[in-house]
């Protein structure tokens, strides 16, 4: 009788703790049976090294994630030099007053207006009537994934953040169109007013390639060449 | 009807008055109109009405002027603030540029001293919204909403129920040893135990007794097989995140781009996450107040060490920072290679493909089951459990690829091979008309494994 009735309770015991097995908790992985595939020796991106094989090693643990390269930081871009060059270290520096309002506080600062002497840098990509198309569609698919929720499609300021009501005081590019390649390049760098700075988004080749698309919103007939080669609407890159 | 002379007078000095009217309320609206126009122009970039921002708030700034005894000289500052500073004439000049961190303001030498006046009669005339009903477009769900796990709730209940249930059969069974005891006399009823009694009754109707006992075991090696192979598969792992992010308001209401803030997936294996200066590019502004998100953007500029209240407009105070640690959610065995960038931008897959349509999601991401990917328009239909390697080879062998466009060098060596070699381009078109990747290599066991 008394062995019948610990069998009896054993037995609800054991179907409580298989049945509470059962629930679906999102925040926990599951059993696993190979912890060594998933976190090997071979050190991967975001995966928290804090437990492997059952030893926690607390010095380990992940801390931090998604941060940005250290400063002065420079990518391996290969080994042609035209590539090279345009991905130096950017000459003009962050003024001291972005400190503040856009966080540059691993920078090099400056107290001199570095904003209005990149007025006389050009467009480091030079196009050409072989060149132009190719860069202009990278341009567009750049300027969609990146610029487009704010700029708009046209570039008129009225990109789907701004419709919805989310965000105010995008310029439209029509009312902008006296400002030179250099000082786009310096905005989209370092970020200008409300913009934030896109360094770590692109690279300095593909910023000079978005700026020729957004020259193409100014005016319809940039980039395009006629029949001798040179352009039709004058190149910007050579104001200054 | 005979008008007289004096309703004649009377009604003309009413049209007078009316055209007057007419006139004067024209003007007043060409002139708000037009303010309207250049503070879009020309301000808003940097100046919103009711808030400060890049540069201070234009409604109330004229009386801001007055206040400090310089009110006509806003006219100046507005015309060429660098002029006026340089001067030296106002006091408020230079009060304001040091508030401002030294940002400089762009000079407007174009505009008149009416066209100035007229936009800041326009700032001055619109109305504050209230914060408790604006914006209620953006974000109204409450991401705090804690979820009530029903599953958890129902899974108690039964195991009530099965106790309750035992213990029925157990005292109907003593109720009916007893009346047997009580009806035949027979004290050995009382010494049987439960298991002797079942064992009898088991082998009385021994028939039904196999047959459940069959079913029952059949029953539990079908679970036990089936929770065996979940172990490893981890479908419904979504792990919470230090940011409820809800990807539906981003991606979908906002139409940001997928790769703006997972912008390594050109460039690299992995999609990344952002790094939170990516996240302040917007959230400088949208401060979430008095809406129910306000407390997720908090965590922002903590990580950050963005400070609304630090000078006029919030700054970044000279920290780092807290830095967030999300929460990884799929790995894969380090035997396998998978590469983020290899496949948006040589293979061109769309995100959706395998992530499923992110723009309606509401919370943080995680790979989707088959049945709800192959629901998503313009996927490519496919049978096998994602993320495993029959998902992947069966992706392999349907999805048609675009070569010699200078995307990947391999796939342009193929291209100027396959000019070449028309017959094994033919074979390749043969079974399905398309070059897919399986046969550009995509089935070779070291794409993927080494």
């Amino acid at each position: 009788m008394k062995k019948s009735f610990f069998r009896i309770v054993g037995a609800i015991v054991v179907s409580v703790f298989v049945l509470s097995a059962c629930t679906s908790n999102a925040d926990s992985p599951g059993l696993e049976y190979a912890p060594d595939m998933y976190r090997s020796p071979a050190v991967e991106a975001y995966v928290d090294y804090g437990e492997v094989r059952g030893r926690i090693d607390e010095s380990k643990k992940t801390r931090l994630t998604a941060m940005t390269p250290p400063p002065f930081a420079i990518p391996y871009i290969g080994k042609d030099s035209v590539e090279v060059r345009l991905m130096m270290p950017y000459a003009r520096l962050a003024n001291e007053s972005f400190k503040a309002s856009h966080g540059m506080y691993q920078d090099v600062l400056t107290k001199e207006d570095h904003y209005a002497a990149a007025s006389a840098d050009g467009n480091m990509i030079v196009l050409n009537d072989k060149n132009a198309e190719p860069i202009l569609s990278k341009g567009k698919e750049l300027f969609t994934a990146m610029c487009q929720h704010c700029h708009g499609e046209k570039g008129d300021g009225n990109g789907p953040m701004v419709t919805s009501g989310a965000y105010s005081g995008v310029p439209n590019y029509a009312d902008r169109t006296s400002l030179s390649d250099g000082q786009m390049f310096y905005s989209i760098y370092y970020g200008k007013g409300m913009m934030g700075a896109h360094r770590s988004l692109l690279n300095k080749k593909e910023i000079w390639t978005v700026i020729h698309y957004i020259r193409s919103l100014q005016s319809p007939d940039y980039g395009k060449f006629d029949a001798n080669g040179t352009a039709v609407v004058a190149d910007t890159t050579k104001q200054k | 009807m005979k008008i007289s002379n004096i309703q004649q007078v009377t009604m003309a000095n009413n049209l007078k008055l009316l055209v007057l009217l007419c006139v004067l309320f024209f003007v007043k609206h060409t002139s708000f109109a037009q303010g309207e126009g250049l503070f879009k122009s020309k301000c808003s970039s940097c100046h919103q009405i009711h808030k400060n921002g890049t540069g201070p708030m234009l409604n109330g700034a004229r009386q801001r002027w007055v206040d400090a005894g310089e009110g006509e000289l806003i006219i100046k500052w507005v015309q060429n603030n660098a002029a006026l500073r340089a001067s030296g004439a106002s006091k408020r000049a230079a009060a304001v540029f040091k508030e401002y961190g030294g940002s400089q303001m762009t000079v407007f030498s174009d505009l008149t001293d009416d066209q100035v006046n007229q936009i800041l009669d326009y700032a001055d005339a619109q109305p504050k919204e209230d914060p408790s009903k604006a914006g209620t477009n953006v974000g109204s769900q409450d991401p705090n909403a804690t979820q009530t796990n029903e599953d958890g709730g129902l899974g108690i209940m039964w195991i009530i129920l099965a106790v309750l249930f035992i213990i029925v059969i157990l005292s109907v069974g003593g109720v009916r040893r007893q009346l047997k005891v009580a009806s035949t006399g027979d004290e050995s009823y009382n010494q049987l135990t439960y298991w002797d009694e079942f064992k009898t009754i088991a082998w009385k109707y021994r028939g039904i007794t196999g047959i459940v006992g069959l079913v029952l075991t059949i029953t539990i090696l079908v679970v036990v097989f089936k929770s065996l192979y979940s172990i490893n598969v981890m479908q419904n792992y979504q792990p919470s995140q230090p940011i409820a992010f809800p990807h539906e308001t981003h991606a979908g209401i906002n139409g940001i781009d997928c790769k703006y803030c997972h912008n390594s997936v050109t460039k690299s294996k992995h999609a990344g996450l952002p790094t939170v200066n990516v996240c302040m590019n917007c959230h400088k502004q949208i401060n979430g107040e008095g809406k129910p998100f306000a407390g997720e953007v908090k965590k922002i500029y903590a990580a950050a060490g963005w400070d609304p209240s630090f000078g006029p407009a919030g700054g970044y105070r000279n920290t780092k920072g807290k830095p967030l640690v999300w929460n990884k959610v799929h790995v894969l065995p380090d035997h396998v290679y998978f590469n983020h960038s290899q496949h948006v931008v040589v293979g061109g897959i769309d995100c959706k493909q395998c992530h499923g349509d992110m723009k309606q999601m509401k919370e943080t991401a995680k790979v989707l089951p088959i049945e709800e990917l192959n629901k998503v328009e313009g996927n490519i239909k496919l049978s096998k459990a994602t993320l495993t390697m029959g998902w992947c080879i069966e992706c392999h062998g349907a999805k048609e690829v675009t070569i010699g466009d200078g995307k990947n060098a391999y796939y342009d060596e193929i291209h100027s091979r396959l000019k070449k070699n028309k017959t094994l381009y033919k074979q390749y078109l043969a079974n399905d008309g398309k070059l897919t990747a399986n046969e550009l290599g995509g089935w070779e066991c070291a794409k993927c494994h080494y």
